[in-house]
């Protein structure tokens, strides 16, 4: 049955909390960047490299390749705090939210010593590589295909909505290994690649996103020679293996902290004065949402720190964090009476234009909220004894 | 009293047991009718559940308020038709602070603390007290200048119109018109005022509300898994599967909400805990039982199907203790009083601790 159990942050993990406070405050004071919007704040390896430097990056990894052999909590701890900051996280966010976990879980030792500790240190970006044109929710439909040709595979076919695949550094690709008349199922047969986004025949074009940024790419691989010391794990094992990097991406305060700052700024642009009952009815009801979601996100950390595995959890919380980060933003937008416009000096107002134009694909990344609540519903099961 | 944040088990499971065995269906369905159900109410009071919270030494059975609220949540699991959170929790818990004895038998409370007033040596006022009609005594916190007292009353002593919430449960109509001489009185322990009983009796409907839909949310997926239509269970039709998880959903927020609000009302320090699991309570009523009876079809508009008898006890424990409007409002206001700076902190349940640097 779902479980979601109920606790609170030891005063460790309060102290750490404070930490990460404190850090932001002196290394990225308020108004002295642009804040982005949850995981699509801006890249900047500079950063992650500080974040590195403090312990703050691959917390959950052994410490022989470079981790700090942490919590789950202490790591939402600290993505939950940059993450409400609106501090550059886009270099680091793949490769320490997932990349690095499946890599720690299924590498080969040799795979291990080669990408942990650059990731730790924030040096590495990842991307993910797994929809295609013709493959979104019907993931095991892949068709980018890799031939086993001597002691390399040879990679072709392509990646599609892949964030900074035209900068990043490596992209972890699943494809079909195994031709599907060679299966009984086709989750079989799948394996996943770690591929140089530099290798001869990858071009990652930019795909212009809906707010004209231009992070989005379609990843093409035409012949790409992939040494075998870089297959992932097993090779007909990708599905396993996929499914459980998607509960690493499931799950966390990314999935509900995509427009806290426009409500943050909505409510500083009116700290003075008395305030509307409308006003408090939106801060009100999203505070509420606020205090419950962190809640279920610390549980689903806790859960992972018992060593349990909560895919279905994690499902459930993402579906609602992410359709409360458009919740919230339509209540604001309802209660606004000018109409966003560009030319502004206002940090609200360039935030609520990007939370307006983005929000559609916060419910759509990382599994749409329909297979989210698909997942979900197998794990409501009938009380004993019935069917 | 030392209060931990796990329940006892062995209450819980023997409670939960008792209830399962006398709280049927059909017994929740007749109390409505004579308005409460006598062997549930002598089930639990022969083991002295209602009083689980109150002081062993003020008369009550002593145990924490966090195991209070898991009994009050079975009570809500299984809409048992008996005034539990009224006994102990409220009436109880004023009594036994005031140092005035508690009655043998049920006892209740006057919601609103301002209902009640006292002019020239006399009570007077209405209220809506539940289970009005069954109480041996009904108790008010009444202001005095700025002091509170606590005035238990005996029911003849009063003037009684009965009422029935949308459960069918008592809500009876109360006139007060009685010499505060006549009755029990005594000054309320400090810090116990009207809006210390506001949070707390908010706080017992969040907790039943979490039982009640917890419930509800089984219900569904059992009917649904057995209900047959185009020649397979209905459950398996991802249309239905829609309701199902968001009955879930609304469980688990609530559940979630209530465990934090019972934390934070053990701990005697109410942070927005109260009011934001109140929030989280009446959205989460309005669409599950939505889902519910969706997902029930027409037996679940029956009486013949017990889905009624938690969805009405929900819709009835919303309008209890301040709408979601007032406390919408009321947390909106403190939230802008924090300011923008405490926004997070306040989402997070920051607390001041010594050994946290700031």
């Amino acid at each position: 049955m779902i479980e979601f159990q109920c606790s609170e942050l030891s005063i460790e993990e309060r102290q750490l909390q404070a930490d990460v406070r404190e850090f932001l405050a002196a290394e990225l004071p308020r108004g002295s960047f642009m804040p982005g919007l949850g995981m699509n704040a801006a890249k900047d390896p500079v950063f992650s490299a500080k974040l590195g430097e403090r312990g703050w990056l691959g917390m959950a990894l052994p410490t022989e390749y470079g981790g700090h052999e942490r919590s789950a909590v202490d790591r939402f701890i600290v993505t939950e705090e940059l993450l409400r900051w609106g501090a550059p996280v886009g270099h680091h966010w793949v490769a320490d939210r997932q990349s690095g976990p499946v890599i720690a879980k299924f590498a080969t030792e040799a795979q291990k010593r080669r990408f942990l500790p650059g990731i730790c240190r924030g040096e590495l970006s990842f991307c993910i590589g797994m929809s295609e044109p013709a493959s979104g929710s019907d993931l095991a439909s892949v068709t980018t295909r890799a031939i086993h040709d001597g002691d390399s595979w040879v990679l072709d076919g392509r990646k599609i909505w892949t964030t900074g695949a035209d900068r990043n550094d490596w992209i972890v690709v699943l494809c079909r290994t195994s031709l599907l008349d060679e299966v009984t199922d086709k989750r079989q047969g799948l394996s996943q690649l770690i591929v140089d986004l530099r290798s001869p025949g990858v071009t990652a074009s930019p795909i212009p996103f809906i707010d004209g940024t231009a992070d989005f790419c379609e990843v093409t691989f035409d012949g790409v020679v992939v040494p075998g010391e870089l297959v992932l794990g097993e090779i007909g094992s990708g599905w396993t293996q996929n499914m459980s990097e998607l509960a690493y991406e499931r799950g966390g305060a990314d999935r509900w902290l995509s427009t806290y700052l426009v409500a943050e700024e909505l409510l500083r642009n009116h700290e003075h004065g008395e305030i509307s009952d409308d006003l408090a009815d939106l801060l009100g009801e999203a505070v509420a949402n606020y205090w419950l979601l962190h809640q279920l996100s610390l549980s689903v950390a806790r859960s992972i720190d018992r060593g349990g595995a909560p895919a279905v959890e994690s499902a459930l919380a993402k579906e609602m964090g992410t359709r409360f980060e458009q919740d919230v933003l339509n209540a604001v937008l309802a209660f606004v009476d000018q109409a966003p416009n560009t030319a502004t000096d206002s940090l609200f107002e360039r935030l609520l234009i990007t939370a307006t134009l983005t929000a559609p694909s916060f419910t759509i990344r990382g599994g749409t909220n329909e297979i989210l609540r698909s997942v979900a519903a197998k794990g409501l099961r009938p009380s004993s004894g019935r069917r | 009293m030392s209060d931990t944040a796990e329940p006892d088990t062995l209450v819980v499971e023997t409670v939960e047991r008792l209830l399962a065995d006398v709280c049927t269906p059909a017994s929740v369905e007749r109390a409505e009718s004579v308005g409460w159900s006598a062997a549930v109410w002598d089930a639990l009071a022969n083991a002295g559940f209602p009083w689980v919270s109150v002081p062993v030494d003020a008369g009550g059975s002593g145990g924490t308020l966090t195991d209070a609220a898991a009994i009050l949540r079975c009570v809500g699991r299984h809409a048992a038709p008996v005034p539990v959170a009224e006994t102990g929790v409220l009436a109880g818990w004023l009594l036994a602070g005031a140092g005035i004895a508690l009655p043998a038998g049920p006892a209740t409370v006057v919601p609103d603390a301002s209902a009640i007033t006292l002019v020239d040596g006399r009570l007077t006022g209405r209220a809506t007290v539940a289970w009005g009609r069954r109480a041996e005594r009904i108790v008010a916190l009444v202001a005095n200048g700025s002091d509170w007292i606590v005035a238990s009353c005996r029911p003849e002593q009063l003037s009684i119109t009965l009422g029935q919430s949308l459960a069918g449960e008592p809500r009876d109509r109360v006139w007060f018109d009685v010499p505060l001489v006549a009755t029990e009185h005594a000054p309320a322990l400090p810090g116990t005022d009207g809006d210390a009983l506001h949070h707390r009796g908010a706080f017992t409907r969040v907790v039943m509300t979490a039982g009640a839909l917890s419930a509800i949310a089984q219900m569904t997926i059992d009917y649904t898994n057995e209900r047959q239509q185009f020649g397979r269970p209905v459950a398996t039709f991802q249309a239905v599967q829609q309701h199902l998880v968001t009955v879930a959903q609304c469980a688990v927020r609530v559940e979630m909400a209530a465990d934090l609000a019972t934390r934070a009302i053990a701990r005697g320090a109410v942070g927005i805990e109260i009011a934001a699991a109140r929030l989280i309570a009446d959205a989460a009523i309005v669409a599950g039982t939505r889902a519910a009876h969706q997902a029930h079809g027409a037996m679940g508009v029956t009486r013949e199907y017990p889905l009624h008898q938690l969805s009405r006890r929900l819709w009835a424990w919303r309008h209890e203790y301040g709408s979601a409007t007032t406390w919408r409002r009321r947390l909106g206001r403190d939230v802008h009083a924090g300011g923008a700076d405490a926004l997070f902190p306040l989402i997070t349940g920051w607390v001041a601790h010594d050994s946290v640097r700031p």
